[in-house]
């Protein structure tokens, strides 16, 4: 075992004027440390194209999972898939990647554009295999995990985007590759970086997709563990109990709250210095405090917090707000979403009294629920989340 | 003389930050920062009065509309 994961995220743009998308993506976890991605693009568009990439996808990432071989993978799909009346085949280009134990990755390729390995910032060329099973022509790679190592798969709607409108021939596998080459070492997540080059290609492609176009992206990095403080404790005599195992943790911390920043700044007999920048933003300002790397205010801050989340898992529109403003939401948000790997909560269930007042739209259930709902969210991010109540 | 304003959640919400955008303002306009210095603090457990602002030891409860009587009253004409 080592001390890497794997940060997978993925985002699609739908050809003009359908509602659905012919790409499709699927992830399987086979176990803690090993997953099966496959990205399927099927043939045409709208509800064909999207009834042939969720089977094939669906298909192949069960099959793989339960450790069968990609021979029998592919005659399923072969024997399996409905065949189109008007072009008379069955047909869904696919890739997957199969990520062993976090130290290898298998990635097997059909007809879709070969994926972009990006390590140390540059393009690594890595070797292929070529198979032939039932007729189609596949490819095998296997490659040995290295820490910042950035797969970048894509459909076809990728190198295609700008056709006949920027670009005579698209948008060449060489751009694409200087484009992300750019980005691989600015910290962004796998869900921003492909949200960045699915939206240069619609750009590309003047707002009106001519086709489905994916990008589905998975990012190596080690482990990183984050611990968050929110609210004080039901009973005052368990104040310095939650101090002493939050502070106990390794990784980064993060409090929130005014009062339970204050009890923390008694507890490490630091002052706690409340900035009053308030960085162009509806949310409180934040504060310093020695010993702790980010203080902000509680509920309204959290509170945004999780609108980002939201927006994150679905659309992912917002990440231009919480990657560049400086407000204690986005400081939350970068740390949680970019940073950590392994979160653990420690929420306080004190009634804050003041706080009990029909006119203020904070009271105690707002609070907890805040907490589950963000939970859920960085769950579904692929993080390892661990709540504490006191 | 320091002044402190609550930008707690309560606070917050009822204007604290138009109150110290205010008070920055009229303590730059009136040329006294090198007399009267300003910060934040959180919850000052009085949140039913908000915005809760001290006055070195002296509490005031102000709103975004009474800042500037605050200021001539709480402040100038302490000097």
């Amino acid at each position: 075992m080592n001390n890497l994961c794997a940060d997978i995220g993925y985002k699609s743009i739908y050809h003009y004027g359908e509602e659905l998308c012919g790409d499709h993506v699927d992830i399987v976890e086979q176990d803690e440390n090993s997953t099966v991605v496959v990205l399927a693009d099927g043939l045409g568009s709208g509800v064909k194209a999207s009834i042939l990439s969720t089977l094939t996808s669906k298909i192949i990432s069960t099959m793989m999972a339960a450790g069968l071989s990609i021979e029998e993978c592919v005659s399923t799909i072969a024997s399996t898939l409905p065949v189109c009346s008007v072009r008379g085949v069955a047909y869904s280009t696919f890739t997957i990647i199969h990520i062993k134990n976090n130290d290898t990755a298998d990635i097997i390729q059909y007809d879709n554009p070969h994926v972009i390995l990006i390590r140390n910032n540059e393009n690594y060329v890595y070797p292929e295999m070529e198979m032939n099973i039932d007729g189609k022509r596949i490819y095998k790679s296997t490659i040995k995990l290295c820490e910042n190592d950035i797969f970048i798969a894509m459909s076809d709607g990728c190198p295609h985007a700008g056709i006949g409108i920027g670009y005579n021939f698209g948008w060449k596998r060489e751009e694409i590759i200087e484009f992300m080459e750019a980005l691989s070492n600015c910290g962004y997540t796998s869900k921003t970086l492909s949200t960045i080059l699915v939206d240069e290609c619609n750009k590309l492609y003047g707002g009106e997709p001519g086709d489905d176009a994916t990008a589905c992206i998975i990012k190596i990095r080690k482990r990183e563990p984050m611990n968050i403080l929110f609210g004080p404790p039901s009973n005052r005599n368990d104040c310095n109990r939650m101090m002493s195992l939050f502070f106990s943790k390794e990784g980064k911390h993060i409090i929130c709250g005014g009062t339970t920043s204050s009890i923390a700044a008694k507890f490490l007999r630091r002052p706690l210095r409340p900035s009053l920048n308030f960085e162009s933003s509806d949310i409180p300002p934040i504060a310093e405090l020695e010993g702790v790397d980010l203080v902000t205010e509680g509920v309204i801050t959290v509170n945004r917090v999780l609108e980002y989340a939201r927006d994150y898992l679905d659309k992912n529109e917002c990440y231009e707000k919480w990657n560049f403003k400086r407000d204690g939401a986005a400081l939350i948000c970068r740390l949680l979403f970019e940073e950590a790997t392994d979160i653990n909560f420690f929420v306080g269930r004190a009634i804050n009294p003041a706080h009990q007042n029909p006119d203020l739209p904070i009271n105690f259930s707002i609070k907890m629920n805040l907490v589950e709902e963000l939970s859920a969210c960085l769950k579904k991010m692929g993080k390892r989340i661990k709540v504490s109540y006191f | 003389m320091k002044v402190t304003v609550c930008i707690g959640s309560s606070c917050h919400i009822k204007g604290s930050r138009s109150v110290v955008e205010q008070l920055q303002y009229l303590i730059s306009d009136n040329n006294v920062g090198d007399k009267v210095e300003l910060g934040g603090t959180f919850c000052m457990g009085n949140c039913q009065k908000g915005v809760c602002v001290n006055v070195d030891d002296e509490f005031y409860s102000v709103t975004p509309d009474t800042v500037k009587e605050f200021f001539e009253t709480g402040i100038m004409a302490k000097l």
